[in-house]
């Protein structure tokens, strides 16, 4: 009997253990926000616009770059344990088929993902309370972006999860997230907003900008916006997870 | 091996760069030259100062450099720290060297000549290539060569001091999502060391990327300053002698496996 998706995943988090990954995972966010609000205390302003400035100057420069390779480290950290020894002939030689490894492997490192959006939503809430003293709470729709940047983190985690299984380096896919979140940036600078489509970093850095006005964003959250992310976050996650499904199998054992 | 003496540091040096160019390490170089000058020509086409042809001057492309350098350089310089390094973690090299009379101190400091030999020369062909870009863009005032050369040498020293860093941490610390991680968040440290204020710049390398700029945006005022050229040289000498320190510390070990 081959163990099913929820025992592989359980098996992927369990490796995380003692693996550092709450470095990335907690500090980035907390580290982004405390950056915006320390240049804000710093040059004596105030949040013009509240809750919705404090959002802005901590999430949008998070989803052009940080955001995303993040979790291209976290992806080569996931990857890394089959990299060495010959723990790679033992993951090719399981009865586990190879798409539940990389569905098992992907979905690892979008839940690390989401918890980092979770830290992130915690860290705006508590400094827009404790250090700025923000009426009120947090608007329900940031609550929502969060929300979609958990389904949005899936397809960069899909692509950065195959990339680090094809090269053995842990720096490797990383320097390739960096090259993508360039392109994502320049393309969403252009106000193109059909790159969501086909590159997955330009479409977690479009769920960061949601609502907030930046780039080609109108500043409202809408139905059509939120369903594109959703289906983009499907398309691409299934079709990445299916060639890097194909892509292992017709590797061998390594010697 | 008769003819090469064991531990010497040239050969040393000579395989290192043999080991370059199965690491890829040129390409990801070739990353930093592409991207830096990617983000320079993009902010410079993109400023209201450089719309009327007539009044375009080599300020605006040294604002987009000293806002691309520190972008760009810190991850990519922990890529090709990590690159170097991780071979030897994976391989054992670290106690082949040993064997064979380089000492992983030794080892580390032959990379940093070799890393920084790459470095040197990206660097040389991102300013020479905003140099022709902005004559092609028809930037016709005269070069600031003292502030631009200034910009290029201190933007230099700060890169290799990071790259050296980085070099350390990947050999000491066999996860390298640290080294990585480090690195990235030494990004958001240099993209906003520009906005903190200025004790906050000299507490780690990163901050000072912003004391090296030399051109930026005030509002919607272009200025242009000179880099902090004593900050700098503190930072060159601690970091040369720290690192000097910490690898001759590495010699002492016991040969890693």
């Amino acid at each position: 009997m081959t163990p099913s998706l929820s025992a592989v995943l359980g098996t992927e988090l369990g490796k995380l253990k003692r693996s550092l990954s709450w470095s990335i995972v907690v500090l980035l966010p907390l580290v982004m926000v405390f950056a915006g609000s320390f240049m804000t205390l710093v040059s004596q302003q105030q949040l013009a616009d509240g809750w919705h400035t404090l959002w802005l100057r901590s999430v949008v420069f998070y989803g052009l770059f940080p955001l995303t390779l993040g979790l291209g480290i976290l992806a080569s950290l996931v990857w890394r344990p089959e990299h060495r020894g010959g723990n790679w002939n033992a993951l090719m030689s399981t009865p586990v088929p190879t798409l539940r490894i990389v569905l098992a492997k992907t979905l690892a490192i979008a839940l690390l993902g989401a918890v980092m959006q979770l830290v992130l939503l915690v860290a705006v809430v508590v400094t827009g309370k404790l250090l700025f003293g923000l009426p009120g709470l947090l608007p329900p729709r940031y609550l929502v972006v969060t929300a979609l940047l958990v389904v949005a983190v899936l397809p960069v985690a899909a692509v950065q999860s195959a990339l680090s299984m094809a090269f053995r380096s842990f720096a490797a896919p990383v320097a390739v997230a960096l090259v993508g979140a360039g392109i994502a940036a320049v393309a969403l600078a252009a106000e193109l907003g059909g790159v969501i489509f086909v590159l997955p970093h330009a479409l977690t850095a479009r769920a960061t900008q949601l609502a907030t006005g930046t780039f080609g964003d109108s500043g409202q959250l809408t139905a059509g916006g939120s369903l594109a992310i959703v289906c983009a976050s499907a398309v691409l996650t299934l079709l990445v997870v299916a060639l890097a499904t194909r892509f292992q199998e017709r590797r061998d054992v390594r010697v | 091996m008769s003819a090469v003496t064991v531990g010497a540091t040239g050969p040393v040096v000579v395989n290192e760069f043999a080991k370059l160019r199965h690491l890829r390490v040129g390409l990801v170089a070739g990353l930093m030259v592409l991207g830096t000058v990617a983000l320079t020509l993009l902010s410079t086409v993109t400023s209201t100062e450089f719309a009327d042809p007539a009044t375009r001057t080599w300020d605006v492309p040294l604002a987009g450099l000293s806002l691309a350098v520190p972008m760009v350089s810190p991850l990519l310089l922990a890529v090709v720290a990590s690159r170097m390094v991780d071979i030897e973690h994976q391989g054992n090299g670290w106690l082949l060297g040993s064997t064979s009379g380089v000492t992983p101190g030794a080892l580390c400091r032959a990379k940093l000549l070799t890393a920084a030999t790459v470095v040197v020369a990206a660097t040389v062909v991102t300013h020479l290539a905003v140099w022709a870009l902005g004559r092609l863009a028809g930037i016709d005032a005269p070069v600031p060569v003292g502030l631009w050369a200034g910009f290029a040498v201190t933007s230099l020293a700060v890169n290799l001091v990071v790259l050296a860093l980085h070099l350390v941490l990947s050999a000491k610390v066999d996860n390298q999502l640290v080294a990585l991680g480090i690195g990235l968040l030494g990004t958001v440290v240099a993209v906003f060391g520009s906005g903190f204020p200025a004790w906050f710049a000299h507490a780690t390398p990163w901050g000072y990327y912003s004391l090296v700029a030399v051109a930026g945006y005030e509002g919607e005022h272009l200025v242009t300053t000179a880099p902090s050229y004593p900050s700098v040289l503190v930072l060159v000498g601690l970091a040369a002698a720290l690192f000097v320190l910490v690898t001759s510390r590495f010699d002492r070990q016991e040969a890693r496996s």
